[in-house]
C-alpha cells in the first residue's frame, strides 16, 4: 500500500467511500420513509409530490444492502477513529463529540438488527396487516440514519478529512 | 427470474423466515442494550496491537484502548438469531400473536437508556466548563 498511496490518503478514501454509501442510503430512506407517511393519491406534480412519489417497495433491498455496506466501511474505518481521533478528542476536552460517536455506533448496530424484518415487510407490502409496523419501522430507520449522518458529519468537521 | 430474485421471493414468501425476521428485529434492540450494559463482547479488538481475543478483555497497560463495540454487536446478532431460531420451532398461534408494533417501539425506547449509558462522556462534558 505504501508505495501506491500515503496512509492517510488510503484511510481518507475509506471515509469518502463511508460517506457516499452514507448519502445512498439517505436518499433512499427518505424517499422511502415520506412516500410511507405522505403517499401520493393523485399524480405527482411539483418536486415535493413526485419525490414522494417514488415506488417505495423498490428501495428495500437496496436500502438494506446499503446500510450493512455503510455499516462495514465504517466499522473498518473506526480502529483508525479509536486512535487517532478519539484519543485527541478526549485529550482536547471535546467529550460531547465523542459521546454522540458512542451514541452513533450504537444506534447503527439498533439500526442492523431491525433489516430482516424491514426487509420482509416492505416484501410484503401488499398486506395490509403490516402496513403500521412497515411504516413505523421505515420512519425508525430513516430517523437514524439523518442522526447517524449528521453526527457522521460534525465529526468529520472536528477531526475527519484530511486531519 | 434469476436465483436471486427467486430466493428473494422464496424469503418474502415463507412464514418460517417471517417469525425469525420478527423475533430477531424485535430481540435485536433489547440485547444491544442488557449485553452493552453487562457488557458481554463476543470479542475484544485492540486496534494498537491488531489484536483479536474472545470475550471481555480490558486493562493492557501500554496496549492502546480496547474496542467493545464490534463484540457488543456480534454478541446481540447472536442472541438475537438463536431467539429466532426458537421462536421458529414454536406453534405459529404463539408466534403469529407477536405484536408488530414492536419492531419500532423498542428501538426508540433503547435510546434513552443509550443516552443514559453515555452518561460518563456527559458527565465529562459538564465538569469541563
Amino acid at each position: 500500500m505504501g508505495d501506491f498511496i500515503s496512509t492517510s490518503a488510503f484511510w481518507t478514501i475509506w471515509l469518502f467511500v463511508h460517506l457516499i454509501l452514507a448519502l445512498g442510503l439517505l436518499g433512499a430512506l427518505t424517499h422511502q420513509a415520506m412516500a410511507v407517511v405522505f403517499p401520493v393519491r393523485r399524480p405527482a406534480t411539483g418536486i415535493v409530490t413526485r419525490f414522494r412519489a417514488v415506488p417505495a417497495a423498490g428501495y428495500t433491498t437496496a436500502v438494506c444492502v446499503l446500510w450493512v455496506l455503510t455499516y462495514f466501511v465504517g466499522a473498518f474505518i473506526y480502529t483508525k477513529y479509536r486512535i487517532y481521533i478519539r484519543i485527541p478528542l478526549e485529550a482536547g476536552h471535546y467529550y460531547k463529540t465523542g459521546g454522540f460517536f458512542d451514541f452513533k455506533e450504537h444506534v447503527s448496530s439498533i439500526g442492523l438488527v431491525l433489516l430482516p424484518a424491514y426487509w420482509y415487510l416492505w416484501k410484503n407490502a401488499q398486506n395490509p396487516q403490516y402496513d403500521n409496523a412497515r411504516k413505523g419501522v421505515t420512519i425508525v430507520l430513516a430517523l437514524m440514519c439523518w442522526f447517524l449522518f449528521i453526527v457522521g458529519h460534525l465529526l468529520n468537521n472536528t477531526r475527519g478529512f484530511g486531519s | 427470474m434469476s436465483t436471486t430474485a427467486q430466493f428473494s421471493s422464496l424469503m418474502a414468501s415463507s412464514s418460517k423466515f417471517k417469525t425469525f425476521a420478527i423475533v430477531f428485529s424485535i430481540s435485536g434492540p433489547i440485547a444491544y442494550c442488557v449485553i452493552q450494559y453487562l457488557n458481554w463482547p463476543l470479542v475484544t479488538f485492540w486496534p494498537a496491537i491488531n489484536r483479536l481475543v474472545w470475550g471481555y478483555e480490558g486493562g493492557l497497560t501500554g496496549q492502546g484502548p480496547n474496542m467493545l463495540w464490534y463484540g457488543w454487536t456480534l454478541s446481540a446478532l447472536l442472541v438475537a438469531a438463536v431467539l429466532g431460531f426458537v421462536a421458529v420451532m414454536l406453534p405459529a398461534r404463539i408466534t403469529d400473536k407477536i405484536p408488530l408494533s414492536l419492531l419500532w417501539i423498542l428501538p426508540i425506547l433503547s435510546i434513552p437508556y443509550i443516552v443514559y449509558s453515555l452518561m460518563p462522556w456527559w458527565t465529562l462534558a459538564a465538569n469541563s466548563h
